[in-house]
C-alpha cells in the first residue's frame, strides 16, 4: 500500500511540476544561480588551498659551510639533522657539485670563467639543504639547529620571506571567503523566497484538488508530500542543469580560466571532473533540505488539512 | 448513528452559527435538515466532517466520540461519510471514472481494487456509459450523480448531500433525489440538507427545521413548514 501511494504522490509531484512549468523554470533560474554562487565559493577555498601549498613547497632552510669545512664534517653533521624528527629531508650539495652548477649557471661567461681559472681553490663550500614535514616546524628546527653552536657555518634562512606570502594570501582569501559566503548566504535566501512563493502558488493553484483530497479522506502526507518532493525535484533538476552549464562554460573557457592558475599548478578542468561527485552532492544536500524548509513553512502558513 | 449532544458553534468572529443543538439520526435513516440560508445547516456538516470543531456539546458518528478527533485520525472519518455538494466538486481535467477513482487513489487501494469498485458504482448511478466523458461534457444533474458517485467510493455508512439540488432543474433534481432513496435502501444512512420546499415535501421522511442555530422542529413524517 505504502509503495502504491508513494507512486502515486511522485507522479502527483511530476503533475504539479509539470503544469507551472514557467514558474518551475524561473524557479530553478534562482537556483541554479545559487549554485554558481556557491560553486565559486568552493572554488575560492580549492584555490587558494593550491596557491598556499605550492608556496610551502617552496620553503626550505639552506645552510652554506665554508670551503674549509671538510665533506666529512658536513656529513656528520647531516646524520645529526637527520635525526630531528620534524625535519623531512636533508640534501647535501658537495663543494665539488656546487662549483659544477655554477660553471653551468655561467657557461659562456668568459669574465666569470676567467676568475675561476685564477682561483687556486674551489671558492664554493659544501650545502645542507633542509626541508620540513610542515612549514609551521621551521622555527622550531632553526632553534635546534642554533643549539649545535655550528661556528663558522653560514646560513641562509629563506622561510620568512615566504611566510609573509603565505600570510597575505591566506588574509586575501580569507576576505574573499566571507564575501563569497556573504554572496551565498543572499542567493539562498533568495531562493528560499522563491521556492516558498512557488509552493504558495502551487497550493493556490491545486486549492481545488486539495480541497477534494481532504473531502475524500486522503491522508495528510499524502497532500503534503508532492509539494516536498516538489521541492526536491527543483534541487535536483536545478543541480543536473548548472553541472551541463558548467562543463559547457569549462570546454570553452576552462584553458583561458587556467592561465590565471599555472604557477600553482591547478587546472580548473581537471578539478571539477576529479571532484564532481562531492561537490554535486555537497549542492544538491544544501538546495534540497533549504527547498523543503521553504516547502514546509509554506504548507504550514497556506495549506489547510 | 448520527448523535449531536448540546452542540454549539461560535466562530473567532462572534458568529454563534449553531446553538445547543441535540440529535439522534438512527442508521439507515434519511433525514431531511431544512432551514433558510445561514441558520446553521452548513455548519453542523461541517462538524460532523471534521472540518470545524463544535465550541460545546459532543458529536458521536457510530460509537466513535469525534468531538476532540487527532488530526491524523480524520481521513479515517472522512472515508466512513460520503459527502456531496452543491457545487459538484469535480476536477475538470479527469474523466469520470478517474474522478471516481481519485477517491480510491488517494486513500492508498491497489489499482486491481479501484478497477473492480469504479465500474460498481458507475452502475449505481447510472453513469456506466460516461466513464469517459468529462465534467464539462455532462449535464448538471450527471456531474452530480458522478460526485454522489465519488462519495460512495469508500462505501460510506453515511451519505451527506449538502444542498445537491441547488444548481439543477426540476427533472434533474427529482432524479438526483431518486438515487439518494436508491442508496438509502441500501441501507447507507442520508443526511439531506435543502432548502428546497418540493423535494421535502415529497419524500414524506423524516424532517429536521433549524431556525436561528436551533432545531425548531423534528417531524418523523415531516413537511417543509417555516
Amino acid at each position: 500500500m505504502f509503495l502504491i501511494s508513494f507512486k502515486r504522490i511522485v507522479k502527483f509531484a511530476c503533475q504539479h511540476f509539470v503544469r507551472n512549468v514557467w514558474l518551475s523554470i524561473a524557479t530553478m533560474t534562482i537556483i541554479v544561480l545559487t549554485l554558481f554562487s556557491l560553486t565559486t565559493l568552493v572554488l575560492v577555498n580549492v584555490v587558494a588551498d593550491y596557491a598556499t601549498n605550492s608556496i610551502k613547497d617552496t620553503v626550505d632552510v639552506a645552510l652554506y659551510f665554508d670551503n674549509e669545512t671538510t665533506e666529512e664534517a658536513v656529513g656528520i653533521l647531516e646524520e645529526e639533522l637527520n635525526k630531528i624528527e620534524e625535519i623531512k629531508e636533508v640534501q647535501h650539495i658537495t663543494a665539488e657539485e656546487a662549483l659544477e652548477k655554477f660553471k653551468k649557471e655561467h657557461e659562456g661567461d668568459e669574465a666569470i670563467e676567467a676568475t675561476l681559472l685564477e682561483l687556486e681553490k674551489n671558492p664554493f663550500g659544501a650545502t645542507l639543504v633542509i626541508e620540513a614535514h610542515d612549514v609551521e616546524q621551521y622555527p622550531l628546527i632553526m632553534g635546534k639547529i642554533e643549539e649545535m653552536k655550528l661556528g663558522d657555518v653560514a646560513e641562509e634562512i629563506d622561510y620568512e620571506d615566504h611566510q609573509l606570502l603565505i600570510k597575505r594570501i591566506n588574509q586575501f582569501t580569507d576576505k574573499l571567503k566571507s564575501f563569497g559566503l556573504i554572496i551565498s548566504a543572499i542567493f539562498i535566501l533568495v531562493a528560499v523566497l522563491t521556492v516558498f512563493n512557488t509552493v504558495r502558488m502551487g497550493i493556490y493553484i491545486h486549492r481545488r484538488e486539495i480541497g477534494i483530497m481532504r473531502l475524500v479522506g486522503a491522508n495528510n502526507w499524502f497532500i503534503r508530500l508532492p509539494f516536498i518532493l516538489e521541492g526536491l525535484f527543483y534541487a535536483l533538476l536545478s543541480c543536473i542543469a548548472f553541472w551541463i552549464i558548467m562543463f559547457v562554460l569549462l570546454h570553452f573557457f576552462g584553458p583561458k580560466i587556467n592561465t590565471f592558475f599555472t604557477e600553482i599548478n591547478f587546472n580548473i578542468g581537471e578539478y571539477m571532473r576529479a571532484n564532481f561527485l562531492n561537490i554535486f552532492g555537497f549542492e544538491f544536500i544544501i538546495i534540497a533540505v533549504v527547498n523543503m524548509i521553504s516547502a514546509l513553512v509554506a504548507m504550514g502558513r497556506y495549506l489547510r488539512i | 448513528m448520527i448523535e449531536l449532544r448540546n452542540v454549539s458553534k461560535k466562530y473567532s468572529t462572534g458568529t454563534e452559527a449553531v446553538r445547543d443543538v441535540t440529535l439522534h439520526i438512527k442508521p439507515g435513516e434519511f433525514v431531511s435538515l431544512v432551514g433558510q440560508s445561514g441558520v446553521g445547516k452548513s455548519t453542523i456538516v461541517k462538524m460532523l466532517v471534521a472540518e470545524e470543531k463544535p465550541t460545546k456539546g459532543k458529536i458521536v458518528l457510530g460509537g466513535w466520540d469525534i468531538t476532540r478527533i487527532r488530526t491524523h485520525d480524520i481521513p479515517l472519518l472522512r472515508r466512513q461519510i460520503g459527502v456531496v455538494f452543491q457545487d459538484f466538486k469535480l476536477l475538470e481535467q479527469k474523466t469520470v471514472y478517474e474522478n471516481v477513482a481519485f477517491a480510491l487513489e488517494v486513500a492508498g487501494y491497489p489499482k486491481k481494487h479501484i478497477e473492480e469498485i469504479v465500474p460498481q458504482i458507475l452502475t449505481l448511478v447510472g453513469l456506466s456509459d460516461k466513464k469517459e466523458s468529462f465534467p464539462e461534457q455532462l449535464s448538471g444533474g450527471q456531474q452530480q450523480r458522478v460526485s454522489i458517485a465519488r462519495a460512495l467510493a469508500h462505501r460510506p455508512k453515511i451519505l451527506i448531500a449538502d444542498e445537491p439540488t441547488g444548481n439543477l432543474d426540476s427533472i434533474n433534481t427529482r432524479e438526483i433525489i431518486d438515487l439518494l432513496l436508491k442508496i438509502n435502501k441500501y441501507k447507507t444512512t442520508v443526511m439531506l440538507v435543502t432548502h428546497n420546499r418540493d423535494v421535502v415535501n415529497s419524500l414524506r421522511k423524516r424532517v429536521i427545521a433549524m431556525e436561528d442555530g436551533r432545531v425548531l422542529s423534528d417531524k418523523e413524517r415531516g413537511r417543509y413548514a417555516l
